[in-house]
């Protein structure tokens, strides 16, 4: 073994951004990384276990690369880490596929179908729809109309439309490949929670120094 | 008297301007027209959508201030009713995005694949809502 100390040996590590993984798992080094090295101690350090996942753990663990390195460096002390990426890995703790309650789902659902309707009656009195449909119904035509239903019926159906439009579903049939403005956010949504979750449950990250 | 007229003008002017550049300031906000262009695929264009909206408002400012009346058959109400529908929709749909209530109600409820669904449920709550209020809620 005493040549593996005297060759100069590089590890490329990229941690991985997120892994989502059961209850009672031991995580290993292959779990959390992506690994670059030679083939013989490429074995050794992808097996190497790094955490195990127990009930005592939030459903939420930050594994900083520095831990990584130690260990590794236990194994291989001349070794040179290099560290590619992310310089830490959210490992997510999800307990027994938690399916999707349907009765919840539903009840979401007509809230959010009667909230709609209701926001977008609010909206027509707030601005005086009826005012303006009943004046857009004699500007065109003449005559007055207290009720232009030929006007308002596509308006509805339009202001359906516009949203689809805007989110680029036809009801799960896509207009094209880009990700819709939804998607981007959500995307966005959980970047900013990774970042939070980075900050705060990583104890190294912040550090509080009391001189008194 | 030609003073007042003078401060009267400039204030009308004042007020326009802000109005005019708040009307502005809200659409580039929640980006109707970049999403627009970008379905379509006419970045090019996009001079041509900004006088488009100048020269709407301008038409609105006009027929709402005066009494413009163009005798025309009722038909010609179908299209600008679709056109008027599909905007609001639009802005409607991208305050919600910019209020963020979507990502955050689908990651609470854990529904995160079926987004579209919720999503189909503010849809379809709007034109029934919208269906509703003309047909019968303004007769009451």
């Amino acid at each position: 073994m005493w040549e593996v100390n005297v060759l100069e040996k590089t590890i490329y590590i990229r941690m991985r951004h997120r892994v989502i993984v059961h209850q009672d798992i031991l995580v290993k080094f292959q779990d959390i990384a992506q690994v670059i090295a030679d083939e013989e101690i490429y074995q050794k350090i992808i097996a190497i276990p790094i955490h195990k996942i127990t009930k005592q753990d939030n459903n939420i663990i930050i594994i900083d690369v520095m831990k990584v390195i130690k260990l590794i460096n236990t194994l291989y002390p001349d070794a040179d880490i290099q560290i590619i990426g992310p310089t830490q890995t959210i490992i997510e703790v999800v307990s027994k596929k938690r399916g999707v309650s349907i009765p919840l789902f539903i009840l979401i659902w007509l809230l959010l179908f009667f909230g709609a309707a209701m926001a977008i009656m609010n909206f027509h009195e707030d601005v005086s729809m009826k005012a303006v449909h009943q004046h857009i119904y004699t500007i065109i035509t003449g005559t007055y109309n207290p009720h232009p239903l030929i006007f308002q019926i596509p308006y509805s159906i339009g202001l359906g439309l516009g949203m689809v439009l805007f989110f680029n579903h036809i009801f799960k049939k896509r207009i094209n490949e880009e990700p819709s403005p939804l998607e981007v956010e959500m995307f966005n949504y959980q970047q900013n929670l990774d970042h939070y979750v980075i900050m705060n449950e990583n104890k190294e990250s912040m550090l509080k120094i009391d001189d008194h | 008297m030609t003073i007042s007229i003078l401060i009267v003008m400039f204030i009308g002017l004042a007020g326009g301007l802000a109005v005019g550049t708040g009307y502005v300031a809200f659409l580039t906000v929640l980006g109707v027209i970049p999403r627009l262009t970008q379905l379509s695929k006419t970045m090019k264009m996009i001079h041509w959508y900004e006088w488009a909206v100048v020269m709407g408002a301008l038409t609105g400012v006009l027929v709402s201030l005066e009494d413009v009346i163009l005798f025309l058959k009722s038909y010609f109400l179908i299209p600008i009713g679709l056109a008027t529908g599909i905007f609001y929709g639009m802005v409607a749909a991208a305050l919600t995005e910019v209020l963020n209530v979507l990502p955050i109600l689908a990651k609470r409820v854990g529904v995160d694949g079926k987004i579209t669904i919720l999503l189909m449920a503010l849809v379809l709550g709007k034109i029934l809502g919208s269906l509703f209020h003309w047909i019968y809620f303004v007769k009451l």
